[in-house]
């Protein structure tokens, strides 16, 4: 929402508390996500990273805390947070590799009425998609299918973006991709909250980042203080090369 | 004798056809087998009974209230008794149990309802037959066979050529996946009872009209069916259909050079059989492609 030229809270998550069983995956996680902007969460396996992901997409339904969008309490199940303009491309790609890419592109637009304008932009910001468009998605490489499940992200027209892990498994050359394809997805106006272990990349083109450890964050700042900041140095990016 | 015989067979596997595909249906969506289907097959065949006895004697309404009765019947168990465990995430043995009690209760239900007896459909079906290489087929069995392909055919044209059939597709690889797309699962779920139970009550139908309805019908056809599903590898759709017809023209086959007492133990034996050989089933694949 932006007021006389104010940014202001798209996504505002307020102690948010989750547990599987007795093991507490979120503690109490609080932060906002601003409109237009990346914010990058970086931290090790087993932070709560996926599972904050879950939550706010709603496949996850969390004990405590709140989440809001655009002033508004989130719904809790995943296809009315997809219906206000939440979309989340989740770890591990979940593509339906017994479909063909455009079936998985127009899966992505379920709720779009008229899917053709989404597909023509799909296939224009990833021309290998349109070549392999009456191909099983399941026999693309791990780029391609990561590239399909973002395209199939956006299908839905989305003002925020959720990315959970999406370098997770690929070479270097195609993390650099999709990073940068990342970057541009936010330049079209999407927000985009950025889950990534490859925390060097994440932190480069964030405006803003959090770290996050046993399911709390631990430290809120710009994408260079963070990335400078020493022990996040130390933790999660070792020496600058 | 032969070319009769495989007349019959795919005639009684076109049914069980119809009743298959609705396991694997649900199977392929839910990982589940629906054991309650047996209810929704007496209930069309009954349904059918009593609008030709009572209504009118058109068989084309008459069929047509069989199917939307057990249609919406599969829906409203799906609503009460399915759902309120799926949106607990409960583990799937659970379902199972409360189809199978359902199954049961159906069943002592449509006795004291009804009584025990045998009805006869009071429609004069065509008992001519008509000469295919020098054999008499019943026009009948060519009448079952043609309907219940068109029922299938038109539920693969849903599944194939629909807003609707991709979401199935999708589904049958992975519900949560599904969602994150927009869809509705719980609607889907419902739409997927609906279809299961639309051909249920097309088999009910057909099965009224050539042996008579009767409170175990169901039953004993589902598991019929259910033995064809597990053939065919549960939760494909062609496999379904594969299973059926052969176990149909093998057992029409048995009954009629080997004996007919050893008709319905051979689709047990088939069971066993494919259970120890090849789990998964002639066409059942990995969770990947079961729609």
């Amino acid at each position: 929402m932006r007021i006389w030229g104010w940014v202001t809270d798209m996504l505002k998550i307020d102690n948010l508390v989750f547990s599987y069983g007795k093991i507490q995956a979120l503690n109490g996680v609080s932060f906002t996500v601003k409109e237009g902007e990346i914010l990058s969460i970086v931290g090790a396996n087993g932070a709560g990273k996926s599972t904050l992901m879950k939550c706010i997409a709603g496949l996850l339904k969390a004990q405590g805390g709140e989440i809001t969008y655009d002033g508004q309490e989130l719904p809790k199940s995943a296809n009315a947070v997809v219906a206000r303009g939440v979309a989340l491309v989740p770890e591990g790609r979940w593509i339906f590799p017994n479909l063909t890419v455009e079936e998985n592109l127009l899966m992505g637009g379920y709720l779009v009425k008229d899917s053709r304008e989404g597909l023509e932009r799909a296939y224009r910001m990833f021309p290998r998609l349109k070549e392999r468009r009456n191909q099983r998605a399941g026999t693309m490489s791990g780029g391609e299918q990561q590239m399909l499940a973002i395209a199939r992200g956006l299908m839905s027209n989305p003002k925020v973006l959720l990315l959970d892990e999406p370098s997770l498994g690929l070479a270097p050359l195609i993390v650099n991709e999709v990073i940068e394809y990342i970057d541009e997805i936010n330049r079209q106006g999407v927000t985009i909250l950025l889950v990534e272990q490859n925390a060097r990349k994440a932190l480069k083109i964030a405006h803003h980042a959090c770290v996050m450890e046993q399911g709390r964050i631990v430290r809120y700042g710009t994408g260079d203080e963070i990335a400078e900041d020493e022990s996040v140095v130390a933790a999660y990016l070792g020496k600058k090369a | 004798m032969f070319i009769q015989q495989l007349a019959n067979g795919l005639s009684v596997g076109s049914v069980y056809a119809l009743m298959a595909v609705g396991y694997a249906l649900i199977y392929s969506l839910l990982n589940f087998t629906n054991f309650a289907h047996s209810i929704t097959v007496t209930i069309g065949a009954f349904t059918t009974f009593f609008f030709l006895t009572y209504a009118m004697e058109n068989l084309f309404l008459g069929i047509f209230a069989g199917i939307l009765t057990a249609a919406l019947l599969a829906a409203f168990i799906e609503f009460i008794a399915y759902r309120p465990l799926l949106k607990r995430n409960a583990r799937r043995v659970y379902l199972m149990i409360i189809g199978l009690g359902i199954s049961v209760m159906g069943d002592n239900l449509v006795i004291i309802a009804f009584t025990g007896r045998f009805r006869i459909f009071p429609v004069n079906f065509p008992s001519e037959s008509i000469q295919i290489f020098g054999s008499n087929v019943g026009l009948v069995d060519i009448l079952i066979f043609v309907v219940s392909m068109l029922a299938l055919l038109v539920v693969e044209l849903i599944i194939r050529k629909t807003k609707l059939g991709l979401a199935i597709r999708s589904a049958s690889y992975s519900l949560e996946a599904t969602s994150l797309m927009g869809v509705d699962t719980f609607q889907l779920i419902l739409w997927i009872f609906l279809i299961a139970g639309s051909l249920a009550g097309v088999a009910g139908t057909l099965l009224g009209a050539k042996y008579t309805a009767y409170p175990s019908l169901g039953t004993f056809y589902t598991n019929k069916a259910f033995i064809c599903a597990v053939f065919g590898g549960l939760g494909s759709l062609p496999g379904a259909v594969v299973g059926a017809l052969v176990l149909g023209v093998s057992e029409a086959m048995i009954s009629a050079y080997v004996s007919t007492s050893l008709r319905d133990l051979f689709a047990y034996f088939l069971l066993i059989a494919i259970l120890l050989v090849r789990p998964s089933g002639l066409m059942g694949k990995s969770s990947e492609d079961k729609a």
